[in-house]
């Protein structure tokens, strides 16, 4: 029996897989978005949530930048 | 994800989409951000006036001008101009450096650089006569008032110290007589019946300031030969009252600010001491610079001189002292550089055996006769607790010596309230402080204007790399990746004292670590430094391999005799310090640092670090341009990626970069080819290396404490030390301690709020993606 789920296929270094990882753990079960963990650089993710990990990201990266101030 | 960007994507991607987002959801939200759009939008007009320099006159001939002045007290100076050596000397003077890369520097006027620059004898009409000479355009009238606004005060008085007895002096009778009007000042004058004259002061001829001529030329050695008669009036001031004579004149009251100066030709009451520069002691040209700064008209002035590390500090710091030739006490930061600066002493000058001596826990020598070098460290004579008899009598003979020179090494480390207990407790003519890196992270650094006196010469470190005198330094950031693992486990909360821990301990890290190592020694023959601040780093590093290392419980002993092989022996090729090694070890032999971990954001410490490879190595001929080896030193900086040692690297590096430095960024270090058989290759390795982070206590990971380093950042986390009473009553000065703003390492979530978010720090670029 085949089964066929619609989602986002996320392709990354990895890193940035774990932090999707950890992402995913820190949320409440209902709202788990990973669907499967392909490899170590793969993911499958629920299609909804692009932007969020978008955000997520670029929140932690800036975290981690320093700009000079002027 | 940062798909388009170029160049260094994770550590410039600033991405605005988070707020971009959240504005239509929040009605109150949106009324912010509105609001901060309202802010950029002014700031950005001001800002745009302040860019447009249309209204700027240029001289006909500004070709041949090397700098740019504007409004704001800015000034760019072009390095490829020929008059850009005068130039420099000058605004060296004037102002403060920003940034100095290669072609181009900036500098900026403020209050304070104008006030060193009056105290080493510049006058207002001389500053804005020469600086409107060099300008390309006609001098704006705001930087005219402001130099006339800050100079007006400042330099007008003068303290001196003649045969012991304190003088206000002053080339202008009026000042004096608005001195005197206030009454803590009229109460510490002693009046001399014998000498009613009309005002009561005293008038006498002294070899005048530096003066005129300026017109033509610029030149540091004339400035400092050009001598005129002038006429000066003063009056005594009780020596008890001194201190209190000198706080009134600050700017917050009366705003004259007091030079310090001290006529040693003509003490007759302190003994000589019988010393001099031997011969082979050539100073070089930007030493011999900063000495003519210092005794410019015949007298010796407090103040700081600041050159890069390896330049030759303790060239000038003996030169001084040879030049007032009186008992000077030498202040050093610990016990090893106290023995450097005695061997200094020993080195470069005549005198003998007898007359110098080391006052640390270890060595508690007296020196035999009337005059002669004390060389100790801050904490010795600081120190407030009970002293064992010896070293009690040997700090009473300090407290009660008159000195003719107060040296002060590594003037940046000491924190104010030390240097005021060491300055009330030594009675001292004169004070010249020493330091290449005159930044600290808590920006204390202006006190050290008043405690000692204003900077009197800072050397361009990209000149001294072209003269041959320093090591040209190939800097570098390595960037590693975290390992999955590793990665995971930083990324869990309940891990986040350990932070520091796990991205240290890297797998990849230490393979670069290592792979550094093997390359320079094996194919360079190059001698290593590997600094680590985490202890449990160091030791984990140093172990596996199986090199030696140095940190704060190893004993003086063992210290010295670790450097001793890492020079002399020909298998000791690398050691480990912790940042017990950041300052005034002196490793000649070194040319190669990789730095594993480091104390946050330092700016110091890095540019510290950095300056323990620069004292030039090889032959003169190979270092200058066009000569055998571009590079012949190398400072490897390993980060890994994705974690806040990034924010910290860049942090780090500004202070370098200000100074003209550039950092190369190296990826995949091991070469993806190589490496099978360097440590940690294999996963159960890495994972077993996991397991001991993981199960090493917080206390383990931490940060190592040392007593010395009671500066900046060090001291956010209360530590657990043996106390005094007056500790813990709060007497011991704790101004120095910076509290926690939310950069502190293991402060986890409140990392974010650090960031400046003010709109007015935000980059021009970035303000438009708010409309």
């Amino acid at each position: 029996m085949v089964n066929a789920t619609k989602g986002l296929f996320i392709s990354c270094d990895i890193p940035m897989a774990q932090f999707i990882i950890n992402m995913n753990a820190s949320m409440p079960a209902s709202q788990k978005f990973i669907i499967h963990v392909l490899d170590s650089t793969h993911l499958f993710v629920q299609p909804h949530v692009a932007e969020m990990i978008r955000s997520a990201i670029s929140e932690f990266r800036e975290q981690n930048s320093y700009e000079k101030p002027a | 994800m940062g798909h388009g960007e170029k160049g260094r994507p994770s550590k410039r991607h600033k991405s605005s989409s988070k707020d971009e987002h959240k504005n239509p959801v929040v009605e109150d939200e949106d009324a912010y951000y509105g609001e901060e759009f309202e802010d950029d939008y002014r700031d950005g007009e001001k800002e745009g006036k302040k860019r447009d320099f249309t209204k700027l006159e240029l001289k006909v001939d500004h070709s041949n001008r090397p700098l740019w002045a504007c409004a704001d007290g800015r000034i760019f100076l072009e390095t490829f101009s020929p008059l850009y050596k005068q130039a420099y000397d000058f605004l060296i003077a004037i102002a403060e450096p920003v940034c100095r890369p290669e072609s181009m520097h900036e500098y900026n006027l403020t209050p304070h650089s104008l006030y060193a620059a009056v105290s080493v004898g510049l006058e207002t009409e001389t500053i804005i006569a020469v600086l409107s000479k060099l300008s390309k355009t006609k001098l704006p009238k705001e930087m005219i008032d402001f130099i006339h606004a800050s100079t007006a005060n400042y330099g007008k008085v003068k303290l001196v110290l003649k045969k012991n007895r304190y003088f206000v002096e002053s080339p202008f009778p009026e000042v004096l007589k608005t001195l005197l009007r206030d009454e803590v000042i009229s109460r510490s004058r002693i009046s001399h019946e014998g000498s009613t004259g009309n005002d009561g002061f005293t008038i006498s001829k002294t070899v005048g300031e530096i003066e005129g001529r300026h017109d033509e030329l610029i030149n540091e050695a004339e400035l400092a030969a050009a001598a005129e008669e002038k006429e000066t009036h003063s009056f005594e001031v009780d020596p008890a009252q001194v201190e209190n004579v000198k706080q009134r004149c600050l700017p917050n009251a009366l705003n004259y600010p007091m030079l310090e100066e001290y006529d040693f030709r003509n003490d007759t009451v302190n003994p000589d001491l019988d010393m001099e520069l031997k011969p082979q002691a050539q100073p070089r040209p930007y030493q011999e610079k900063s000495l003519s700064k210092m005794f410019g008209n015949g007298r010796a002035r407090s103040g700081i001189i600041v050159l890069p590390c390896g330049a030759g500090k303790s060239l000038v710091g003996v030169s001084a002292a040879c030049r007032i030739r009186k008992s000077c006490l030498c202040l050093a930061t610990n016990a090893v550089s106290v023995d450097q600066w005695a061997f200094q002493f020993k080195l470069w000058s005549t005198i003998r055996d007898e007359q110098i001596c080391r006052f640390t826990s270890d060595s508690k020598e007296r020196f035999r006769g009337n005059a002669g070098v004390v060389v100790t460290t801050y904490n010795m004579v600081a120190f407030g607790g009970k002293r064992s008899e010896e070293s009690e009598k040997i700090i009473e003979e300090i407290r009660n010596r008159e000195w003719g020179l107060l040296l002060m090494d590594e003037v940046h480390v000491v924190p104010a309230h030390m240097f005021r207990k060491v300055i009330s407790i030594t009675k001292s003519h004169c004070k010249l402080g020493l330091t290449a890196t005159l930044v600290r992270e808590d920006e204390r650094i202006t006190d050290l204007n008043f405690l000692i006196g204003p900077k009197l010469y800072e050397a361009n470190w990209l000149d001294l790399v072209k003269g041959g005198f320093i090591a040209n330094v190939q800097c570098a950031e390595v960037w590693c990746p975290m390992t999955k693992e590793f990665f995971a486990e930083y990324l869990k909360k309940e891990n986040s004292k350990k932070k520091q821990a796990l991205y240290v301990m890297n797998p990849n890290k230490f393979r670069a670590c290592e792979f550094l190592i093997r390359f320079h020694e094996q194919q360079r023959g190059d001698k290593i430094i590997v600094f680590a601040d985490n202890l449990f780093a160091l030791t984990e590093y140093a172990m596996k391999l199986r090199k030696p290392m140095i940190y704060g419980a190893t004993s003086h002993v063992e210290r010295t005799k670790i450097l001793e092989a890492f020079k002399t022996h020909k298998d000791v090729n690398t050691i480990f310090l912790s940042k017990v090694g950041d300052n005034s070890i002196d490793i000649p032999e070194a040319n190669v640092i990789i730095q594993i971990s480091s104390h946050a954001g330092s700016r110091r410490q890095e540019a510290q670090r950095l300056g323990r490879i620069l004292r030039a190595k090889g032959r003169l001929q190979d270092r200058l341009a066009g000569g055998k080896e571009e590079y012949n030193a190398f400072f490897y900086s390993l980060v890994s990626t994705d974690t806040q040692e990034m924010y910290y690297s860049t942090k780090r590096q500004q202070f370098l970069i200000d100074q003209g430095y550039s950092f190369k960024i190296i990826t995949s270090l091991p070469p993806p080819d190589s490496g099978a058989d360097l440590s940690y290759h294999r996963l159960d390795e890495q994972l077993a290396l996991l397991g001991k982070v993981l199960s090493a206590g917080d206390d383990a990971v931490g940060l190592e404490q040392l007593d010395e380093d009671a500066d900046d950042i060090a001291l956010q986390k209360a530590r657990r030390s043996v106390g005094s009473m007056s500790a813990m009553s709060g007497a011991s000065g704790m101004v120095y301690m910076e509290y926690n703003t939310g950069r502190n390492k293991h402060g986890g979530q409140g990392q974010i709020k650090g960031k400046p978010k003010d709109p007015s720090k935000r980059h021009h670029l970035f303000k438009r993606r708010f409309g």
